[in-house]
């Protein structure tokens, strides 16, 4: 057997090999200290040498669940490289479950936190995830298939879902892009959700992204299927629609009015920063007879001392912005709050004073950026981001009639899309009742 | 489900603004429009509730698939035609009328051409979509858009300006006998009903469309509105030298209190979102009748993603509308509009008696087929 498996590993150094003799018998064995824990020492070594019992040891090889028959040549090299030991004992062959899994600590969201709500979140390894999942939503129903994903990475993942609830259409539109999954990496569960979605759905996502156990679990509970990956803290959830973009999980646990109030709220934010950049150039450039007359001097007022075009103005801004939010995201902690700081001041008091944009930009361009991070999902609010570069080109040509014109555009989009068969964007229209009961 | 249904009822019943309703309307206030109207309320009620029960007796089933079943394929395809060239002349005229409409008082500067260009290019978007994107569309436009709608209306209606001894004077013409075109004109008013001809694909079986008395009320009030109120603000007199009536009727108005001044630029945008619907539902439609003329055709009104075919008929559609763009002019215009008017009253009667003899026939032939099946288990 060992020497199969270094003909297989030709230059895996740390490949562990030996000939264990304890006098009696002489096992082979085969692993990667790297890849397994102290497991193998009570498992394996102890009852192999000073406590040795060949009746015993015969026993625990029928009964220890870790033990398990590995006849199969193909498959030596693939149970290795999970963290398992291979031992040929008495001529048979038999792996043992000894893969290392670190000692993650739970820790509260990163992304998604919420007030009052649970503070826990996924962690990197599959099985404490599970854990957490179970903790929230613990029925007999329950399914968990597993999968392995990337040529190299041989990522492992499960997909979950309550088979009383679950839609089987889309349980099988998710199997057949499964299928069609192609990536040697498979890193992060950004990663597949690029795989599992169409071409023509890549500018808004139709899979949710979450680290947080308690949407999940709600997820489940109204039929949806997810996605959790070995190594990522996300978990993906499917189909999903445009509100549940919109949905904090501190919606499920405030009062009922406020939340209200509060989803509203991030509706028209999301209005204000896809149109109000647009709305700027539209009513500065074409049409400042739309506003009553002491509106229009107010802005135009604001703008004398500015030598360009409204356009330029917006687009200077938007840059500006941008490249602020992608250094804080990007920048460690301690020099990112010089970085706003510095950025915020300039962007707020230098240009303006400088005369190179209007004080009313300066207004317009942080209601944009404030109005964007009310989006809850990182994913979605990104889309909408993007968004607003095509409505300000179509400002740009048509005045404020594009702008109206492309939101009803957006709207049609929005509408067209599915996720997995399921409608992206309609109103009242109840999902659970849509499920197989 | 049938929520759906009134929508289109809503926005067919709003747009005839831009078909030149009012203003048809009001060229004959003096000869028949009243009477016409008053006839026009029977009527379309009377088609509206007749057209509905009809589809209603074939579930899940669009006109095309009507005909195509029911009829031998000749007679089929050439009503097919027919009802496609309506439609899409439907879209053509309204999308025209509103990017003039914006070309006068939006932007008046641009070449009418590029806003033109706008205007398709969303309807062809919009339209090639299937037939349940465009209908979640729908709703949502029309929820959005339904403030405004709710707003101008009031505005106009409670306004102190508007001065109703020229609305009584008007009325009073209600003894001269009706004009025919006023009559097709007002009746285009409850003409929602008609996009039943393909969306009654998504009624599913068993639907029952409740509050039926919605249509006569909604589209009675949207029709006594959009004739009296410009009479109203411009005198029974001065409301005739207008073509565009009611954007010169939305300027009358103003705002007191808000950022914008003139409800013309609110009007204009709630038009913005009704012309586009209207233009999408009417190509979508044209659209599906055209595909229904394929022989091997297999209706679906969740096909995902949109196969090309609907792209290639909605820029034909858009092609069309350059070409009206560019041989018509204001008088030419008005008469394919009258033209228009005349030939969907026409074609909406024809399709109730068309309806109701298939409707007969089946009944018929499932009678005939009782017996046969009953005798079959003995023998």
């Amino acid at each position: 057997m060992i020497e199969e498996i270094r003909n297989e590993f030709k230059n895996a150094t740390d490949l562990f090999t030996n000939v264990l003799d304890n006098g009696f018998w002489a096992v082979e064995i085969a692993y990667f200290p790297s890849l397994c824990d102290e497991k193998i020492k009570d498992g394996v070594l102890v009852p192999l040498s000073y406590r040795f019992d060949p009746d015993e040891f015969r026993r625990m090889l029928n009964s220890n669940p870790k033990y398990e028959h590995a006849d199969d040549p193909k498959e030596w090299a693939n149970l290795i490289l999970k963290g398992y030991v291979l031992l040929k004992i008495e001529g048979k062959h038999f792996s043992f479950k000894s893969d290392r899994t670190p000692v993650t600590q739970i820790d509260a969201p990163t992304v998604e936190s919420t007030l009052q709500g649970p503070q826990t979140a996924f962690t990197e390894d599959l099985n404490i995830n599970m854990f957490l999942l179970r903790l929230r939503y613990n029925v007999p129903s329950l399914t968990v298939e597993p999968f392995d994903k990337g040529t190299l990475s041989r990522t492992s993942l499960f997909v979950v879902y309550d088979h009383r609830l679950v839609n089987a259409k889309i349980l099988k539109a998710l199997y057949k892009q499964l299928d069609k999954v192609k990536l040697d990496l498979l890193q992060s569960s950004g990663q597949m959700v690029k795989q599992l979605t169409e071409k023509n759905h890549r500018v808004f996502p139709t899979i949710l992204q979450t680290e947080r156990p308690d949407r999940v679990a709600d997820m489940l509970s109204k039929g949806k299927i997810a996605v959790m990956l070995n190594g990522s803290r996300f978990v993906l959830l499917l189909p999903v629609r445009l509100y549940d973009f919109m949905h904090a999980m501190d919606d499920e646990y405030e009062a009922f009015w406020m939340v209200r109030l509060l989803i509203l709220v991030r509706y028209i934010a999301v209005a204000l920063t896809i149109t109000l950049p647009a709305l700027y150039i539209a009513i500065v450039s074409y049409n400042p007879e739309i506003f009553r007359v002491q509106i229009a001097f107010t802005i135009d007022g604001s703008r004398a001392g500015v030598p360009y075009p409204s356009f330029i103005e917006v687009f200077i801004m938007l840059f500006m912005i941008e490249a602020l939010i992608e250094a804080s995201i990007r920048l460690p902690r301690i020099v990112g709050s010089t970085a706003t700081t510095v950025g915020g001041l300039i962007l707020g008091q230098a240009a303006q004073q400088a005369g190179l944009v209007s004080s009313i930009m300066i207004i317009v361009t942080s209601v944009v950026a404030i109005s964007n991070f009310v989006i809850p999902n990182t994913t979605f609010s990104q889309s909408v981001r993007l968004m607003k570069y095509l409505f300000i080109i179509i400002a740009m040509i048509y005045g404020i009639s594009g702008v109206a014109v492309l939101f009803f555009a957006l709207i049609v989009y929005l509408c067209g899309l599915r996720s997995f068969g399921e409608p992206y964007l309609a109103l009242f229209t109840n999902e659970t009742k849509e499920l197989p009961k | 489900m049938s929520r759906y249904f009134y929508y289109h009822v809503i926005y067919v019943g709003l747009i005839n603004v831009m078909l030149f309703v009012p203003w048809t309307l009001v060229q004959h206030r003096f000869d028949g429009a009243v009477s016409a109207m008053a006839i026009a309320v029977v009527l379309g009620t009377f088609v509206a509730y007749a057209t509905t029960s009809l589809y209603l007796r074939f579930p899940q089933k669009s006109l095309p698939d009507i005909l195509n079943s029911l009829l031998p394929r000749w007679l089929a395809l050439t009503i097919n035609l027919l009802a496609s060239t309506l439609w899409i002349l439907a879209g053509i005229l309204v999308i025209y009328s509103y990017s003039a409409t914006i070309q006068q008082f939006f932007n008046p500067d641009m070449n009418p051409y590029l806003f033109l260009l706008l205007m398709t290019a969303a309807g062809v978007w919009g339209a090639s979509r299937c037939t349940r994107s465009v209908q979640f569309a729908q709703e949502i436009m029309l929820l959005i858009s339904a403030p405004l709608i709710i707003m101008i209306l009031f505005k106009a209606v409670f306004n102190p300006w508007l001065d109703w001894d020229a609305i009584r004077v008007t009325a009073g013409y209600i003894r001269t006998p009706p004009s025919f075109v006023s009559l097709c004109a007002a009746t285009f008013v409850f003409a929602g009903y008609n996009t039943l001809a393909v969306f009654n694909r998504l009624l599913p079986q068993g639907t029952q469309i409740r509050y039926r008395w919605i249509i006569p009320l909604f589209c009675t009030f949207f029709l006594l509105v959009s004739f009296f109120v410009p009479i109203g603000f411009h005198g029974t007199v001065g409301v005739a030298q207008y073509l565009y009536i009611w954007s010169v009727t939305a300027d009358s108005m103003i705002m007191e209190y808000g950022f914008v001044y003139r409800v013309l630029y609110i009007f204009l945008l709630l038009y913005t979102a009704l012309s586009l619907m209207f233009a999408m539902n009417t190509w979508h439609t044209a659209m599906e009748f055209l595909k229904a003329c394929r022989p091997k055709y297999k209706p679906d009104p969740d096909e995902y993603p949109t196969p090309k075919i609907n792209w290639l008929i909605n820029i034909g559609f858009a092609a069309l509308t350059f070409a009206y763009a560019i041989w018509t002019n204001e008088q030419r215009n008005q008469l394919v509009n009258q033209f228009w008017l005349i030939a969907r009253t026409f074609s909406d009667i024809t399709s109730v008696v068309l309806l109701s003899f298939l409707v007969w026939k089946t009944t018929r032939r499932r009678r005939s087929q009782i017996p046969s099946d009953a005798a079959a288990p003995e023998s």
